[in-house]
Protein backbone atom coordinates (compact mmCIF):
# COMPACT_ATOMS: atom_id res chain seq x y z
CA UNK A 1 0.00 0.00 0.00
CA UNK A 2 2.75 2.24 0.81
CA UNK A 3 4.42 1.41 -3.09
CA UNK A 4 1.06 2.31 -4.18
CA UNK A 5 0.70 5.91 -2.51
CA UNK A 6 4.30 6.56 -2.79
CA UNK A 7 5.15 5.54 -6.68
CA UNK A 8 1.73 3.93 -8.66
CA UNK A 9 -0.58 6.90 -7.80
CA UNK A 10 1.91 9.46 -8.55
CA UNK A 11 3.20 7.57 -11.72
CA UNK A 12 -0.79 7.06 -12.53
CA UNK A 13 -1.36 10.96 -12.22
CA UNK A 14 1.58 12.02 -14.30
CA UNK A 15 0.55 8.87 -17.33
CA UNK A 16 -3.00 10.57 -17.68
CA UNK A 17 -1.91 14.40 -17.50
CA UNK A 18 0.23 13.94 -20.60
CA UNK A 19 -1.74 11.25 -22.21
CA UNK A 20 -4.24 13.20 -24.30
CA UNK A 21 -1.37 14.31 -26.46
CA UNK A 22 -0.47 11.01 -27.35
CA UNK A 23 -3.62 9.78 -28.53
CA UNK A 24 -5.38 10.10 -31.35
CA UNK A 25 -9.16 11.18 -31.78
CA UNK A 26 -10.48 7.67 -31.18
CA UNK A 27 -8.32 6.91 -28.27
CA UNK A 28 -8.52 10.03 -26.82
CA UNK A 29 -12.81 9.64 -26.26
CA UNK A 30 -11.81 5.60 -25.00
CA UNK A 31 -9.63 7.74 -22.20
CA UNK A 32 -12.28 10.47 -21.52
CA UNK A 33 -15.12 7.01 -20.92
CA UNK A 34 -12.27 5.59 -19.02
CA UNK A 35 -12.02 8.66 -16.50
CA UNK A 36 -15.54 9.41 -16.25
CA UNK A 37 -16.84 5.57 -15.80
CA UNK A 38 -14.08 5.37 -13.33
CA UNK A 39 -15.43 8.42 -11.45
CA UNK A 40 -19.08 6.69 -11.32
CA UNK A 41 -17.69 3.62 -9.92
CA UNK A 42 -15.54 5.37 -7.44
CA UNK A 43 -18.35 7.08 -6.23
CA UNK A 44 -20.31 3.62 -5.93
CA UNK A 45 -17.58 2.52 -4.23
CA UNK A 46 -18.29 5.15 -1.29
CA UNK A 47 -21.15 3.17 -1.15
CA UNK A 48 -20.97 0.06 -1.72
CA UNK A 49 -17.32 -0.35 -0.90
CA UNK A 50 -16.52 1.15 2.12
CA UNK A 51 -19.94 1.34 3.36
CA UNK A 52 -21.30 -2.23 2.76
CA UNK A 53 -24.32 -0.97 1.38
CA UNK A 54 -25.57 -2.87 -2.01
CA UNK A 55 -27.08 0.24 -4.15
CA UNK A 56 -27.70 -1.49 -7.49
CA UNK A 57 -28.49 2.16 -8.71
CA UNK A 58 -25.92 4.07 -9.35
CA UNK A 59 -26.75 4.93 -12.60
CA UNK A 60 -29.39 6.65 -11.38
CA UNK A 61 -27.22 9.29 -9.52
CA UNK A 62 -25.22 9.69 -12.43
CA UNK A 63 -28.17 9.84 -15.38
CA UNK A 64 -29.06 12.62 -12.73
CA UNK A 65 -26.27 14.80 -12.97
CA UNK A 66 -26.05 14.36 -17.00
CA UNK A 67 -29.66 15.10 -17.14
CA UNK A 68 -29.36 18.65 -15.12
CA UNK A 69 -27.01 19.48 -17.36
CA UNK A 70 -28.23 18.89 -20.41
CA UNK A 71 -31.79 20.27 -19.09
CA UNK A 72 -30.25 23.56 -17.71
CA UNK A 73 -28.31 24.27 -20.63
CA UNK A 74 -30.73 22.85 -23.30
CA UNK A 75 -34.28 24.28 -21.86
CA UNK A 76 -33.11 27.21 -19.51
CA UNK A 77 -29.65 28.24 -21.40
CA UNK A 78 -27.34 28.34 -18.86
CA UNK A 79 -23.34 27.45 -19.61
CA UNK A 80 -22.56 24.18 -19.13
CA UNK A 81 -20.12 25.05 -16.28
CA UNK A 82 -22.91 26.79 -14.56
CA UNK A 83 -24.69 23.80 -14.33
CA UNK A 84 -21.86 21.80 -12.43
CA UNK A 85 -23.13 22.95 -8.62
CA UNK A 86 -26.70 21.68 -9.55
CA UNK A 87 -25.31 18.79 -10.87
CA UNK A 88 -23.87 17.44 -8.26
CA UNK A 89 -26.42 18.79 -5.41
CA UNK A 90 -30.10 17.45 -7.03
CA UNK A 91 -28.22 13.85 -7.43
CA UNK A 92 -26.82 14.35 -3.89
CA UNK A 93 -30.44 15.36 -2.19
CA UNK A 94 -32.54 12.71 -4.03
CA UNK A 95 -29.73 10.31 -2.71
CA UNK A 96 -29.91 11.63 0.64
CA UNK A 97 -34.03 11.76 0.16
CA UNK A 98 -34.09 8.34 -1.54
CA UNK A 99 -32.05 6.80 1.04
CA UNK A 100 -33.31 8.21 4.43
CA UNK A 101 -36.35 5.85 4.06
CA UNK A 102 -34.28 2.46 2.55
CA UNK A 103 -30.78 2.30 4.67
CA UNK A 104 -32.21 0.47 7.03
CA UNK A 105 -33.26 -2.66 5.21
CA UNK A 106 -30.62 -5.18 5.01
CA UNK A 107 -27.83 -5.82 1.42
CA UNK A 108 -30.66 -7.80 -0.75
CA UNK A 109 -33.69 -5.94 0.28
CA UNK A 110 -32.07 -2.86 -0.34
CA UNK A 111 -30.77 -4.01 -4.09
CA UNK A 112 -33.96 -4.71 -4.77
CA UNK A 113 -35.19 -0.96 -3.51
CA UNK A 114 -32.33 0.56 -5.34
CA UNK A 115 -32.99 -1.51 -8.79
CA UNK A 116 -36.46 0.20 -8.64
CA UNK A 117 -35.65 2.68 -8.14
CA UNK A 118 -33.36 2.96 -10.99
CA UNK A 119 -36.02 1.58 -13.40
CA UNK A 120 -38.86 3.98 -12.38
CA UNK A 121 -35.85 7.16 -13.20
CA UNK A 122 -35.07 5.43 -16.48
CA UNK A 123 -39.48 4.78 -17.45
CA UNK A 124 -39.42 8.68 -16.72
CA UNK A 125 -37.08 9.86 -18.43
CA UNK A 126 -38.59 7.40 -21.63
CA UNK A 127 -41.97 8.80 -21.06
CA UNK A 128 -40.80 12.38 -21.04
CA UNK A 129 -42.19 13.28 -17.32
CA UNK A 130 -42.43 17.25 -17.47
CA UNK A 131 -41.56 17.36 -20.82
CA UNK A 132 -38.26 17.86 -20.14
CA UNK A 133 -36.45 14.54 -20.80
CA UNK A 134 -36.70 14.29 -24.37
CA UNK A 135 -38.03 11.17 -24.37
CA UNK A 136 -36.23 7.78 -25.43
CA UNK A 137 -34.57 9.85 -27.74
CA UNK A 138 -33.30 12.30 -25.01
CA UNK A 139 -31.46 15.36 -25.31
CA UNK A 140 -29.03 16.55 -28.22
CA UNK A 141 -27.11 19.31 -29.16
CA UNK A 142 -25.93 20.38 -25.92
CA UNK A 143 -22.92 23.44 -25.79
CA UNK A 144 -19.46 22.94 -25.39
CA UNK A 145 -17.71 23.45 -22.52
CA UNK A 146 -16.63 27.45 -22.32
CA UNK A 147 -14.79 29.07 -19.41
CA UNK A 148 -14.41 32.64 -19.42
CA UNK A 149 -15.93 32.99 -22.69
CA UNK A 150 -13.52 30.56 -24.29
CA UNK A 151 -15.42 27.72 -26.09
CA UNK A 152 -13.67 24.21 -25.41
CA UNK A 153 -14.47 22.70 -28.29
CA UNK A 154 -11.65 20.03 -28.94
CA UNK A 155 -11.80 16.89 -26.95
CA UNK A 156 -8.62 17.54 -25.56
CA UNK A 157 -9.93 20.23 -23.26
CA UNK A 158 -13.28 17.51 -22.59
CA UNK A 159 -10.45 14.94 -21.57
CA UNK A 160 -9.21 17.49 -19.11
CA UNK A 161 -11.93 18.44 -17.91
CA UNK A 162 -12.37 14.29 -16.65
CA UNK A 163 -9.06 14.48 -15.35
CA UNK A 164 -9.97 17.39 -13.16
CA UNK A 165 -13.33 15.78 -11.59
CA UNK A 166 -10.91 12.36 -11.46
CA UNK A 167 -8.36 14.09 -9.09
CA UNK A 168 -10.95 16.12 -7.33
CA UNK A 169 -12.81 13.01 -6.58
CA UNK A 170 -9.55 10.98 -5.80
CA UNK A 171 -8.65 14.30 -3.27
CA UNK A 172 -12.05 13.90 -1.84
CA UNK A 173 -11.63 9.84 -1.16
CA UNK A 174 -8.15 10.09 0.35
CA UNK A 175 -9.67 13.02 2.95
CA UNK A 176 -12.56 10.75 3.28
CA UNK A 177 -10.17 7.83 4.63
CA UNK A 178 -8.59 9.87 7.52
CA UNK A 179 -11.77 11.49 8.63
CA UNK A 180 -14.21 11.17 11.41
CA UNK A 181 -17.24 10.05 8.75
CA UNK A 182 -14.80 8.26 6.50
CA UNK A 183 -13.84 5.52 9.74
CA UNK A 184 -17.66 5.70 10.76
CA UNK A 185 -18.51 3.83 7.47
CA UNK A 186 -15.82 1.36 7.95
CA UNK A 187 -16.71 0.76 11.16
CA UNK A 188 -20.95 -0.06 10.38
CA UNK A 189 -20.32 -1.87 7.34
CA UNK A 190 -17.66 -4.37 9.17
CA UNK A 191 -20.47 -4.72 12.04
CA UNK A 192 -23.39 -1.95 12.82
CA UNK A 193 -24.08 -3.32 16.04
CA UNK A 194 -20.47 -2.88 17.60
CA UNK A 195 -20.68 0.63 15.66
CA UNK A 196 -23.64 2.17 17.21
CA UNK A 197 -22.74 0.33 20.53
CA UNK A 198 -19.66 2.89 20.85
CA UNK A 199 -21.50 5.88 19.70
CA UNK A 200 -22.07 5.96 15.95
CA UNK A 201 -25.15 6.86 14.66
CA UNK A 202 -24.95 4.53 11.96
CA UNK A 203 -27.89 5.70 10.06
CA UNK A 204 -26.55 8.85 9.47
CA UNK A 205 -23.47 8.02 8.05
CA UNK A 206 -25.25 5.90 6.11
CA UNK A 207 -27.25 8.55 4.51
CA UNK A 208 -24.25 10.78 4.26
CA UNK A 209 -22.62 8.02 1.97
CA UNK A 210 -25.47 7.94 0.07
CA UNK A 211 -25.65 11.55 -0.42
CA UNK A 212 -21.94 11.90 -1.36
CA UNK A 213 -21.56 9.14 -3.36
CA UNK A 214 -24.70 10.51 -5.80
CA UNK A 215 -23.29 13.91 -6.08
CA UNK A 216 -20.07 12.42 -7.22
CA UNK A 217 -21.45 10.61 -9.71
CA UNK A 218 -23.72 13.14 -10.48
CA UNK A 219 -20.47 15.61 -11.51
CA UNK A 220 -19.46 12.09 -13.69
CA UNK A 221 -22.79 13.05 -15.41
CA UNK A 222 -22.01 16.74 -16.15
CA UNK A 223 -18.82 15.16 -18.12
CA UNK A 224 -20.92 12.69 -19.84
CA UNK A 225 -23.32 15.20 -21.18
CA UNK A 226 -20.12 17.12 -22.12
CA UNK A 227 -18.53 14.42 -23.51
CA UNK A 228 -21.20 13.14 -26.19
CA UNK A 229 -22.93 16.93 -26.16
CA UNK A 230 -25.86 14.59 -25.65
CA UNK A 231 -27.76 12.27 -23.27
CA UNK A 232 -30.63 9.84 -23.39
CA UNK A 233 -32.11 6.52 -21.31
CA UNK A 234 -30.34 4.01 -22.05
CA UNK A 235 -27.28 5.23 -20.80
CA UNK A 236 -28.19 4.79 -17.25
CA UNK A 237 -30.31 1.76 -17.50
CA UNK A 238 -30.09 -0.57 -14.36
CA UNK A 239 -27.62 -2.82 -16.33
CA UNK A 240 -24.98 0.28 -16.01
CA UNK A 241 -25.83 0.40 -12.10
CA UNK A 242 -24.96 -3.83 -12.08
CA UNK A 243 -21.64 -2.78 -13.85
CA UNK A 244 -20.28 -0.53 -11.48
CA UNK A 245 -21.38 -2.75 -8.62
CA UNK A 246 -19.55 -5.38 -10.20
CA UNK A 247 -16.57 -3.22 -10.73
CA UNK A 248 -16.32 -2.45 -7.12
CA UNK A 249 -16.73 -6.38 -5.66
CA UNK A 250 -14.29 -7.20 -8.56
CA UNK A 251 -11.78 -4.22 -7.89
CA UNK A 252 -11.65 -5.51 -4.15
CA UNK A 253 -13.15 -1.85 -3.50
CA UNK A 254 -9.58 -0.48 -3.71
CA UNK A 255 -8.75 2.69 -5.81
CA UNK A 256 -6.78 0.74 -7.33
CA UNK A 257 -8.49 -2.18 -7.83
CA UNK A 258 -11.59 -0.47 -8.91
CA UNK A 259 -9.67 1.49 -11.93
CA UNK A 260 -8.86 -1.75 -12.86
CA UNK A 261 -12.41 -2.68 -12.80
CA UNK A 262 -13.17 -0.11 -15.41
CA UNK A 263 -10.09 -0.06 -17.68
CA UNK A 264 -11.27 -4.29 -17.64
CA UNK A 265 -14.79 -3.24 -18.76
CA UNK A 266 -14.53 -0.75 -20.69
CA UNK A 267 -11.46 0.16 -22.58
CA UNK A 268 -9.64 -3.51 -23.30
CA UNK A 269 -13.00 -4.47 -25.28
CA UNK A 270 -11.94 -1.14 -27.75
CA UNK A 271 -8.88 -3.00 -27.75
CA UNK A 272 -9.67 -5.93 -29.08
CA UNK A 273 -12.48 -4.31 -30.71
CA UNK A 274 -13.63 -7.01 -33.01
CA UNK A 275 -14.21 -8.62 -29.32
CA UNK A 276 -16.31 -5.22 -28.54
CA UNK A 277 -19.71 -7.77 -28.70
CA UNK A 278 -18.29 -10.14 -26.30
CA UNK A 279 -17.61 -8.05 -23.44
CA UNK A 280 -20.18 -9.00 -21.23
CA UNK A 281 -19.19 -12.45 -21.71
CA UNK A 282 -15.73 -11.64 -21.18
CA UNK A 283 -16.16 -9.22 -18.14
CA UNK A 284 -18.59 -11.87 -16.74
CA UNK A 285 -16.06 -14.98 -16.75
CA UNK A 286 -13.54 -12.33 -15.53
CA UNK A 287 -15.98 -11.53 -12.58
CA UNK A 288 -16.50 -15.23 -11.91
CA UNK A 289 -13.11 -16.19 -11.30
CA UNK A 290 -12.31 -12.97 -9.56
CA UNK A 291 -14.95 -13.85 -7.33
CA UNK A 292 -13.41 -17.21 -6.79
CA UNK A 293 -10.08 -17.26 -6.76
CA UNK A 294 -9.73 -13.21 -4.89
CA UNK A 295 -13.33 -13.57 -2.77
CA UNK A 296 -11.87 -9.67 -1.28
CA UNK A 297 -11.35 -8.35 -4.64
CA UNK A 298 -8.32 -8.12 -7.20
CA UNK A 299 -6.85 -5.62 -5.62
CA UNK A 300 -8.96 -5.68 -1.93
CA UNK A 301 -8.91 -2.90 0.19
CA UNK A 302 -6.31 -2.87 3.06
CA UNK A 303 -6.47 -0.50 6.36
CA UNK A 304 -4.08 0.45 8.72
CA UNK A 305 -4.44 3.94 8.03
CA UNK A 306 -2.81 5.13 11.06
CA UNK A 307 0.03 7.72 12.02
CA UNK A 308 3.58 6.09 12.18
CA UNK A 309 4.17 7.94 15.64
CA UNK A 310 1.92 4.55 16.67
CA UNK A 311 3.75 1.68 15.29
CA UNK A 312 6.42 0.69 17.39
CA UNK A 313 8.72 -2.20 17.49
CA UNK A 314 7.67 -2.56 13.71
CA UNK A 315 7.52 -6.47 14.00
CA UNK A 316 3.96 -6.45 13.26
CA UNK A 317 3.70 -3.21 11.88
CA UNK A 318 2.28 -3.00 8.47
CA UNK B 1 -24.37 18.12 38.70
CA UNK B 2 -26.26 14.71 39.15
CA UNK B 3 -24.51 11.60 40.17
CA UNK B 4 -22.88 8.80 38.29
CA UNK B 5 -26.14 6.73 39.54
CA UNK B 6 -27.39 4.00 37.10
CA UNK B 7 -31.25 2.60 38.66
CA UNK B 8 -33.59 -0.18 37.10
CA UNK B 9 -37.10 0.09 38.35
CA UNK B 10 -38.86 -3.14 37.27
CA UNK B 11 -37.36 -3.83 34.31
CA UNK B 12 -38.80 -6.28 32.36
CA UNK B 13 -37.69 -8.28 29.01
CA UNK B 14 -40.17 -11.20 27.50
CA UNK B 15 -39.10 -12.97 24.06
CA UNK B 16 -42.28 -14.45 23.27
CA UNK B 17 -43.38 -16.29 26.10
CA UNK B 18 -40.42 -16.51 28.03
CA UNK B 19 -39.49 -13.64 30.51
CA UNK B 20 -35.76 -12.87 29.80
CA UNK B 21 -35.72 -10.58 32.63
CA UNK B 22 -38.59 -9.98 35.10
CA UNK B 23 -38.90 -7.20 37.25
CA UNK B 24 -35.47 -6.56 37.86
CA UNK B 25 -34.29 -3.57 39.91
CA UNK B 26 -30.98 -2.45 40.96
CA UNK B 27 -29.10 0.84 41.76
CA UNK B 28 -25.77 0.93 40.62
CA UNK B 29 -23.58 3.62 42.68
CA UNK B 30 -21.06 6.40 41.41
CA UNK B 31 -17.73 4.65 42.01
CA UNK B 32 -18.50 1.12 42.60
CA UNK B 33 -17.80 -2.08 40.85
CA UNK B 34 -21.15 -3.39 40.87
CA UNK B 35 -21.43 -7.73 39.67
CA UNK B 36 -24.52 -8.61 37.92
CA UNK B 37 -24.10 -12.41 38.42
CA UNK B 38 -26.30 -15.99 37.35
CA UNK B 39 -26.20 -19.12 36.51
CA UNK B 40 -26.42 -19.74 32.25
CA UNK B 41 -29.62 -18.26 30.44
CA UNK B 42 -30.37 -16.29 33.72
CA UNK B 43 -30.78 -13.25 31.67
CA UNK B 44 -27.44 -11.13 32.71
CA UNK B 45 -26.77 -10.15 29.07
CA UNK B 46 -30.33 -9.20 28.01
CA UNK B 47 -30.17 -7.09 31.16
CA UNK B 48 -27.03 -5.42 29.57
CA UNK B 49 -28.90 -5.06 26.39
CA UNK B 50 -31.78 -2.97 28.26
CA UNK B 51 -29.61 -0.71 29.23
CA UNK B 52 -27.33 -0.19 26.48
CA UNK B 53 -30.64 0.09 24.08
CA UNK B 54 -30.16 -2.67 22.15
CA UNK B 55 -33.84 -3.78 23.45
CA UNK B 56 -36.20 -1.89 24.77
CA UNK B 57 -37.71 -3.02 27.97
CA UNK B 58 -41.51 -3.93 27.45
CA UNK B 59 -42.22 -2.76 31.31
CA UNK B 60 -40.34 -0.74 33.96
CA UNK B 61 -37.76 2.16 33.53
CA UNK B 62 -34.10 2.57 33.54
CA UNK B 63 -32.79 6.03 34.93
CA UNK B 64 -28.67 7.31 34.56
CA UNK B 65 -28.02 10.36 36.56
CA UNK B 66 -31.38 11.28 36.97
CA UNK B 67 -32.54 11.15 33.08
CA UNK B 68 -35.04 8.55 32.23
CA UNK B 69 -32.84 6.29 29.15
CA UNK B 70 -35.21 3.79 28.62
CA UNK B 71 -35.74 3.51 24.94
CA UNK B 72 -32.49 5.27 23.69
CA UNK B 73 -30.84 4.14 20.95
CA UNK B 74 -27.32 2.53 21.97
CA UNK B 75 -25.63 5.11 19.96
CA UNK B 76 -27.97 7.84 22.27
CA UNK B 77 -26.55 5.89 25.76
CA UNK B 78 -23.04 6.19 24.71
CA UNK B 79 -23.49 9.78 24.27
CA UNK B 80 -24.36 9.91 27.93
CA UNK B 81 -21.29 7.72 28.75
CA UNK B 82 -22.27 4.36 29.54
CA UNK B 83 -20.12 2.18 27.07
CA UNK B 84 -20.26 -1.51 26.70
CA UNK B 85 -18.16 -4.59 25.67
CA UNK B 86 -19.76 -8.04 24.61
CA UNK B 87 -19.78 -11.55 25.88
CA UNK B 88 -18.88 -12.44 22.09
CA UNK B 89 -15.78 -10.32 21.13
CA UNK B 90 -17.32 -7.80 18.34
CA UNK B 91 -14.54 -6.15 17.15
CA UNK B 92 -14.26 -4.85 13.35
CA UNK B 93 -11.65 -7.65 12.98
CA UNK B 94 -10.17 -6.76 9.55
CA UNK B 95 -9.02 -3.15 11.23
CA UNK B 96 -5.59 -2.89 12.97
CA UNK B 97 -5.86 -2.54 16.72
CA UNK B 98 -5.11 1.19 16.41
CA UNK B 99 -8.12 1.56 14.61
CA UNK B 100 -10.60 -0.67 16.26
CA UNK B 101 -9.72 1.76 19.62
CA UNK B 102 -9.98 4.87 17.48
CA UNK B 103 -13.73 4.66 16.68
CA UNK B 104 -13.98 4.83 20.38
CA UNK B 105 -12.82 8.24 19.98
CA UNK B 106 -15.92 8.75 17.59
CA UNK B 107 -18.10 10.93 19.45
CA UNK B 108 -15.22 12.79 21.20
CA UNK B 109 -13.92 13.81 18.01
CA UNK B 110 -14.66 17.34 16.73
CA UNK B 111 -15.16 16.96 13.27
CA UNK B 112 -18.22 17.30 11.45
CA UNK B 113 -19.75 14.97 8.48
CA UNK B 114 -18.11 17.58 5.91
CA UNK B 115 -14.78 17.36 7.01
CA UNK B 116 -14.91 13.66 5.62
CA UNK B 117 -15.13 15.71 2.00
CA UNK B 118 -12.77 18.97 2.89
CA UNK B 119 -10.20 18.72 4.98
CA UNK B 120 -9.16 21.87 6.96
CA UNK B 121 -6.45 22.73 9.89
CA UNK B 122 -8.88 21.91 12.71
CA UNK B 123 -9.76 18.80 11.22
CA UNK B 124 -6.06 18.12 10.84
CA UNK B 125 -5.56 19.17 14.72
CA UNK B 126 -8.46 17.05 15.91
CA UNK B 127 -7.45 14.23 13.96
CA UNK B 128 -4.29 14.09 16.01
CA UNK B 129 -5.40 14.92 19.25
CA UNK B 130 -7.59 11.70 18.80
CA UNK B 131 -4.65 9.39 17.66
CA UNK B 132 -2.78 10.39 21.04
CA UNK B 133 -5.81 9.46 23.03
CA UNK B 134 -5.60 6.01 21.16
CA UNK B 135 -1.60 6.06 21.73
CA UNK B 136 -2.65 6.52 25.69
CA UNK B 137 -4.76 3.68 25.77
CA UNK B 138 -2.65 1.83 23.93
CA UNK B 139 -0.21 2.16 26.60
CA UNK B 140 -2.71 1.47 29.29
CA UNK B 141 -3.70 -1.47 27.93
CA UNK B 142 -0.03 -2.63 26.83
CA UNK B 143 -1.14 -3.44 23.58
CA UNK B 144 1.56 -0.37 21.89
CA UNK B 145 3.27 -3.16 19.72
CA UNK B 146 0.33 -4.27 18.00
CA UNK B 147 -1.30 -1.33 17.00
CA UNK B 148 -1.08 -2.15 13.45
CA UNK B 149 -1.87 -5.43 13.28
CA UNK B 150 -5.26 -6.38 12.47
CA UNK B 151 -7.48 -7.57 15.61
CA UNK B 152 -8.67 -10.53 13.53
CA UNK B 153 -5.02 -12.53 14.15
CA UNK B 154 -4.98 -11.62 17.64
CA UNK B 155 -4.63 -14.00 20.45
CA UNK B 156 -8.78 -14.37 22.37
CA UNK B 157 -7.01 -12.85 25.58
CA UNK B 158 -5.19 -9.60 23.67
CA UNK B 159 -8.77 -9.02 21.61
CA UNK B 160 -10.71 -9.07 25.35
CA UNK B 161 -8.08 -6.03 25.94
CA UNK B 162 -8.47 -4.29 22.43
CA UNK B 163 -12.04 -4.19 23.25
CA UNK B 164 -11.86 -2.71 26.50
CA UNK B 165 -9.51 -0.18 25.13
CA UNK B 166 -11.89 0.70 22.55
CA UNK B 167 -14.68 1.06 25.23
CA UNK B 168 -12.39 3.16 27.46
CA UNK B 169 -11.45 5.62 24.60
CA UNK B 170 -14.92 7.04 24.56
CA UNK B 171 -13.78 8.05 27.87
CA UNK B 172 -16.89 6.54 29.81
CA UNK B 173 -18.65 6.98 32.88
CA UNK B 174 -20.18 4.13 33.61
CA UNK B 175 -18.28 0.62 31.75
CA UNK B 176 -20.26 -2.06 31.52
CA UNK B 177 -18.25 -5.43 30.92
CA UNK B 178 -20.49 -8.85 29.61
CA UNK B 179 -18.00 -11.89 31.32
CA UNK B 180 -14.78 -9.48 30.74
CA UNK B 181 -12.92 -12.64 31.81
CA UNK B 182 -14.37 -14.98 30.12
CA UNK B 183 -11.91 -17.13 28.34
CA UNK B 184 -8.77 -15.60 29.67
CA UNK B 185 -6.30 -17.89 31.45
CA UNK B 186 -5.46 -17.09 35.33
CA UNK B 187 -2.51 -14.73 34.52
CA UNK B 188 -4.95 -12.89 32.14
CA UNK B 189 -7.98 -12.65 34.46
CA UNK B 190 -5.26 -11.05 37.19
CA UNK B 191 -4.71 -8.49 34.71
CA UNK B 192 -7.89 -7.67 33.99
CA UNK B 193 -8.07 -7.30 37.79
CA UNK B 194 -5.77 -5.25 38.44
CA UNK B 195 -7.16 -3.24 34.39
CA UNK B 196 -10.60 -2.87 36.09
CA UNK B 197 -9.34 -1.52 39.78
CA UNK B 198 -7.17 1.16 37.81
CA UNK B 199 -10.48 2.12 35.80
CA UNK B 200 -12.60 2.67 38.98
CA UNK B 201 -9.48 4.17 40.81
CA UNK B 202 -9.68 6.60 37.34
CA UNK B 203 -13.40 7.14 38.36
CA UNK B 204 -15.37 5.22 36.14
CA UNK B 205 -18.30 3.17 37.93
CA UNK B 206 -18.11 -0.47 36.69
CA UNK B 207 -20.92 -2.66 36.39
CA UNK B 208 -20.13 -6.50 35.45
CA UNK B 209 -21.54 -9.42 34.83
CA UNK B 210 -19.71 -12.79 35.20
CA UNK B 211 -19.29 -16.59 35.53
CA UNK B 212 -16.36 -16.90 37.81
CA UNK B 213 -17.41 -16.64 41.36
CA UNK B 214 -13.94 -16.35 42.48
CA UNK B 215 -13.25 -13.31 40.47
CA UNK B 216 -16.80 -12.01 41.39
CA UNK B 217 -15.97 -12.34 45.22
CA UNK B 218 -12.63 -10.38 44.39
CA UNK B 219 -13.38 -7.52 42.59
CA UNK B 220 -16.98 -6.26 43.34
CA UNK B 221 -18.51 -4.20 45.88
CA UNK B 222 -21.80 -4.77 45.53
CA UNK B 223 -23.89 -7.79 43.86
CA UNK B 224 -27.25 -8.90 42.23
CA UNK B 225 -28.10 -12.31 41.60
CA UNK B 226 -30.78 -13.03 39.22
CA UNK B 227 -31.84 -16.41 37.98
CA UNK B 228 -34.85 -17.22 35.47
CA UNK B 229 -34.28 -13.36 34.86
CA UNK B 230 -35.73 -12.39 38.56
CA UNK B 231 -33.77 -11.23 41.47
CA UNK B 232 -32.48 -13.22 44.03
CA UNK B 233 -30.42 -11.67 46.16
CA UNK B 234 -28.58 -8.79 46.36
CA UNK B 235 -25.55 -7.78 49.09
CA UNK B 236 -21.71 -7.36 49.68
CA UNK B 237 -19.69 -10.46 48.18
CA UNK B 238 -19.22 -11.65 51.97
CA UNK B 239 -23.30 -11.76 52.61
CA UNK B 240 -23.72 -13.39 49.10
CA UNK B 241 -21.52 -16.01 49.67
CA UNK B 242 -23.80 -17.41 52.22
CA UNK B 243 -26.80 -16.79 51.02
CA UNK B 244 -28.79 -19.96 50.54
CA UNK B 245 -30.63 -19.37 47.56
CA UNK B 246 -27.71 -17.98 45.76
CA UNK B 247 -25.76 -21.62 46.94
CA UNK B 248 -28.82 -23.52 45.47
CA UNK B 249 -28.88 -21.52 42.50
CA UNK B 250 -25.14 -22.04 41.92
CA UNK B 251 -25.01 -25.78 43.08
CA UNK B 252 -28.19 -26.39 40.94
CA UNK B 253 -25.94 -25.31 37.70
CA UNK B 254 -22.37 -25.66 38.72
CA UNK B 255 -21.86 -28.33 35.35
CA UNK B 256 -22.72 -25.88 32.91
CA UNK B 257 -20.92 -23.10 34.64
CA UNK B 258 -18.14 -22.87 31.88
CA UNK B 259 -19.82 -22.11 28.34
N1 LIG C 1 -32.88 -12.27 21.11
C1 LIG C 1 -33.42 -13.27 21.83
N2 LIG C 1 -34.53 -13.90 21.39
C2 LIG C 1 -35.08 -14.89 22.11
N3 LIG C 1 -34.61 -15.32 23.28
C3 LIG C 1 -33.52 -14.74 23.78
C4 LIG C 1 -32.86 -13.68 23.09
N4 LIG C 1 -31.78 -13.27 23.80
C5 LIG C 1 -31.78 -14.05 24.89
N5 LIG C 1 -32.82 -14.93 24.90
C6 LIG C 1 -33.13 -15.88 25.94
O1 LIG C 1 -33.24 -15.16 27.13
C7 LIG C 1 -32.68 -15.90 28.21
C8 LIG C 1 -31.62 -15.08 28.88
O2 LIG C 1 -30.51 -14.98 28.01
P1 LIG C 1 -29.22 -14.14 28.37
O3 LIG C 1 -28.33 -14.20 27.19
O4 LIG C 1 -29.62 -12.83 28.87
O5 LIG C 1 -28.62 -14.99 29.55
P2 LIG C 1 -27.25 -14.79 30.32
O6 LIG C 1 -27.58 -14.68 31.74
O7 LIG C 1 -26.45 -13.72 29.74
O8 LIG C 1 -26.58 -16.20 30.05
P3 LIG C 1 -25.05 -16.58 29.81
O9 LIG C 1 -24.44 -16.73 31.13
O10 LIG C 1 -25.15 -17.87 29.10
O11 LIG C 1 -24.44 -15.51 29.00
C9 LIG C 1 -32.16 -17.20 27.64
O12 LIG C 1 -33.14 -18.18 27.86
C10 LIG C 1 -32.02 -16.89 26.17
O13 LIG C 1 -32.23 -18.04 25.40
MG1 LIG D 1 -24.71 -13.59 28.73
Amino acid sequence: MKNYEKFVLPAFIAVMAVLPHLLNERWQAVAITFLIFSVVALSQDIILGKSGMFNMGQALFFGMGAYTTAILNNEYGWSIVSTIPLAILIPAIFGILLAGPIVHLRGDYLLVVTIGFNIVFVQVLQNNLGGVTGGPNGIFGLDSLSIFGYDLMNQVAVYYFAFIVLLLTLWIMSNLEKSKPGRALHYLREDQLAAESIGINTRVYKIFAFGLGAGIAGLAGTVFAVQYSAVSPEAFEFIQSVLFFSIVLVGGSSIPGVMLGVFVMFVVPEIFREFATWRYFIFGFAMIAAMILRPRGIVPATFGKIPKFLIKGGSHGA
Amino acid sequence: MARNELILTDVTKRFGGLTAVDALSLKVEDGQIYGLIGPNGAGKTTAFNNITGIYRPEEGSINWRGEEITGLTPYQIVDRGIVRTFQTIRLFSQMSVAENIMSGRHIKSKQSWWHGIIPTPGKKQDELENWKKVEEQLDFFKLGEFAATPVGSLPYGIQRRVEMARAMAVEPTLLILDEPAAGLNDKETMELLETIFKIRDSGVTVFLIEHDMDMVMEVTDYLTVINFGKKIAEGTPAEIQKNPAVIEAYLGSEDDDDE
